[in-house]
């Protein structure tokens, strides 16, 4: 059992390393879609498993993203760089608000973090600087736009996402962020430090937002406020993590790669309203099936081995 | 009524912002009269708006991040009511209020009855949920296209000692004073309101002294749920309808009730006056209109600081 669960991640890894060379220029295209969701469902799962929930994706996943294209237009830095900046930068911001934010837990700090992105949108659109209302275009786009080597790069932030996980999952923060969820005050009693855990993971899941977003928007050499902080942002990889199922590292991978190219199809199929059927799968999930794909599968592997 | 009224200004805090509000109300009044008719219009669309999740989160602790998208829905409502049957918006909201009753026990039956008693993560997540179900139903049946009735009396202005100033609009500041009123007496004078507010306490320590949680739960949902979908046809009669209008007035709406207290209805009324005075008054001046959305950001995160130092103090 052991060695087949290594097994099937190395298979995974060279059917992911393979299709680079067997895919259009549009299919390489979704695959960067279900690379990024995977990272921004991912980040946002290892929050949640602290029993915080943050609707910030699209806000840092925006402040990195206007970070690295304005670091490339203005020093014309190159754009690994850039978006090493922009990821920084998305965590410096969520210690700011993480430090201030996470001593009121639950509602509130979903609620701001919800706000991070309307005031970065508001803040971008009104400034000079990031470009006002028609954002900024960049005169090149990351690798010239090569598609092989942007795939590469997508791959990577989502496998590094993956390994943050799985390392979280094995080390001594995974006990104290469980005991965290389970009950603060037993927690905080049996000398956890809640406050120090929960910025930790905060700024880590946030940096890796903005990572994303910043790669993401380097790709299209161009950011504008709506599209950065779209709130579409929050909301699909919030729906993949919950399909897939939360509180694993595969759930919300599984989610995220069959929603972004079931996202894809729906788009081409229902220009008006395609999220519709997000709403349907979030409302769905929360009520019926809270453990997702992964929780679905976990019962039908046991009833088969019995 | 007035009792509690005269309690509250007993207390040095209250009073104390009392006249702070008060004396930068005057300021204003002084400055730029024009801006206090409109801010005065605008706090009350704010306190209407906000009022309802006040209920709803202040006082029975439920979190209903499709509240905007409930208003957007009830204005929609009213516009085609308008388009296909001619129907006047003011007049399509004793329908709304009926139809969207029967929407809340729906939708209350459906969903957020399931959820009430676990962890908050799983109202807030089927909230949002909902509002992307019905924004998104929205897009799909009537497209992304912004759309805005023009009606005659809507345009209608009077003027006192030069100021000018619309007067449709105190339909507003109208409707505000009513829905404070009804709720006051609502959670005050009737068994049910009283109810609530014990629910609200201590839902376990409710059902042990007779009350029936279920019932009022879902009773304070729809009540919430029809009054905020009634305000959309008032709401749709001065501003363009989009799909995605609703999502900031949900924020809007939490942090009014944050800011005036979780419980408090009065409170929600001067948080409403504060953000709609402070935004009018940046969006009078040329310069800087384009940020007057920063002041609710503003407002937010002020709270947020003072909540969090409080809690460290403790």
């Amino acid at each position: 059992m052991k060695y087949s669960k290594y097994l099937a991640v190395l298979v995974l890894f060279i059917v992911a390393a393979a299709l680079p060379n067997y895919l259009g220029l549009y299919q390489l295209q979704i695959m960067n879609f279900v690379f990024v969701y995977i990272a921004f469902a991912l980040s946002w799962d290892m929050l949640l498993r602290s029993g915080q929930l943050s609707f910030g994706i699209a806000g840092f996943a925006g402040i990195g993203g206007y970070t690295s294209v304005l670091c490339g237009y203005n020093f014309a830095l190159s754009p690994i760089l850039c978006i090493l900046i922009g990821s920084a930068v998305a965590g410096i911001v969520a210690l700011f608000v993480g430090s201030q934010v996470l001593k009121l837990r639950g509602l509130y700090f979903s609620i701001v973090t919800l706000a991070i992105g309307e005031i970065f949108r508001v803040i971008v659109r009104n400034l000079e600087v990031t470009g006002a209302a028609e954002g900024i275009l960049l005169p090149n786009a990351i690798f010239m736009g090569n598609a092989t080597k942007t795939y590469w790069l997508m791959f990577a932030i989502a496998t590094f996402t993956i390994i943050i996980s799985i390392l979280f999952q094995k080390t001594r923060i995974y006990y104290a962020l469980t005991s965290i969820s389970n009950d603060e005050i037993v927690a905080a009693s049996s000398g956890v430090n809640i406050f120090k855990y929960l910025v930790i993971i905060f700024v880590v899941t946030s940096a890796i937002q903005g990572m994303a977003g910043a790669a993401y928007w380097q790709i299209y050499a161009s950011v504008t406020p709506e599209g950065a902080f779209n709130l579409g942002f929050a909301l699909l990889p919030i729906t993949m993590a919950l399909f897939g199922g939360v509180g694993t590292t595969w759930g919300p991978v599984i989610g995220s790669a069959i929603l972004s190219v079931t996202a894809e199809y729906l788009k081409l199929q229902f220009p008006h309203g395609h999220l519709l059927v997000y709403g349907f799968i979030m409302v769905a999930a929360i009520l019926w099936f809270p453990s997702g794909i992964m929780g679905v599968f976990k019962q039908f592997t046991a009833k088969f081995n019995t | 009524m007035i009792n509690s009224i005269v309690n509250q200004f007993k207390q040095r805090n209250f009073l104390f912002g009392f006249i702070l509000i008060l004396a930068a109300i005057i300021l204003i009044g002084i400055y730029k009269p024009a801006v206090l008719v409109e801010g005065l219009q605008r706090s009350a669309l704010y306190a209407l708006i906000a009022l309802p999740m006040a209920l709803l989160l202040g006082i029975v602790d439920i979190i209903n991040l499709a509240h905007g998208e409930f208003m957007m829905v009830g204005a929609y409502f009213a516009y085609f009511m308008s388009a296909q049957f001619g129907m006047d918006p003011i007049v399509s909201v004793l329908p709304a209020l009926l139809i969207f009753f029967i929407f809340g026990l729906i939708v209350y039956y459906l969903t957020f009855k399931h959820i009430i008693g676990k962890p908050p993560l799983n109202q807030l997540l089927l909230g949002f949920g909902i509002s992307l179900i019905l924004s998104e139903g929205m897009t799909a049946i009537a497209t992304n296209a912004p759309r805005k009735l023009s009606l005659d009396y809507v345009s209608s202005s009077a003027s006192i000692g030069g100021v000018t100033f619309g007067t449709f609009e105190f339909v507003y500041v109208a409707g505000a004073l009513i829905v404070l009123l009804g709720m006051q007496l609502l959670l005050k004078k009737t068994a049910t309101g009283q109810a609530a507010v014990a629910v609200g306490q201590n839902p376990r320590g409710a059902r042990v002294v007779g009350i029936n949680v279920n019932n009022i739960y879902l009773l304070i949902f729809c009540v919430s749920i029809a009054l905020i979908s009634a305000i959309g046809p008032l709401f749709m009669t001065r501003y363009t309808l989009f799909p995605q209008m609703g999502s900031s007035f949900t924020l809007k709406s939490f942090s009014l009730v944050a800011v005036g207290g979780m419980g408090s209805i009065t409170g929600v009324v001067y948080a409403a006056l504060i953000l709609g005075m402070g935004e009018t008054l940046v969006l009078s001046s040329l310069k800087y209109g384009k940020w007057a959305e920063i002041i609710y950001f503003a407002l937010i995160i002020g709270v947020i600081m003072y909540r969090s130092h409080q809690r460290q103090v403790k």
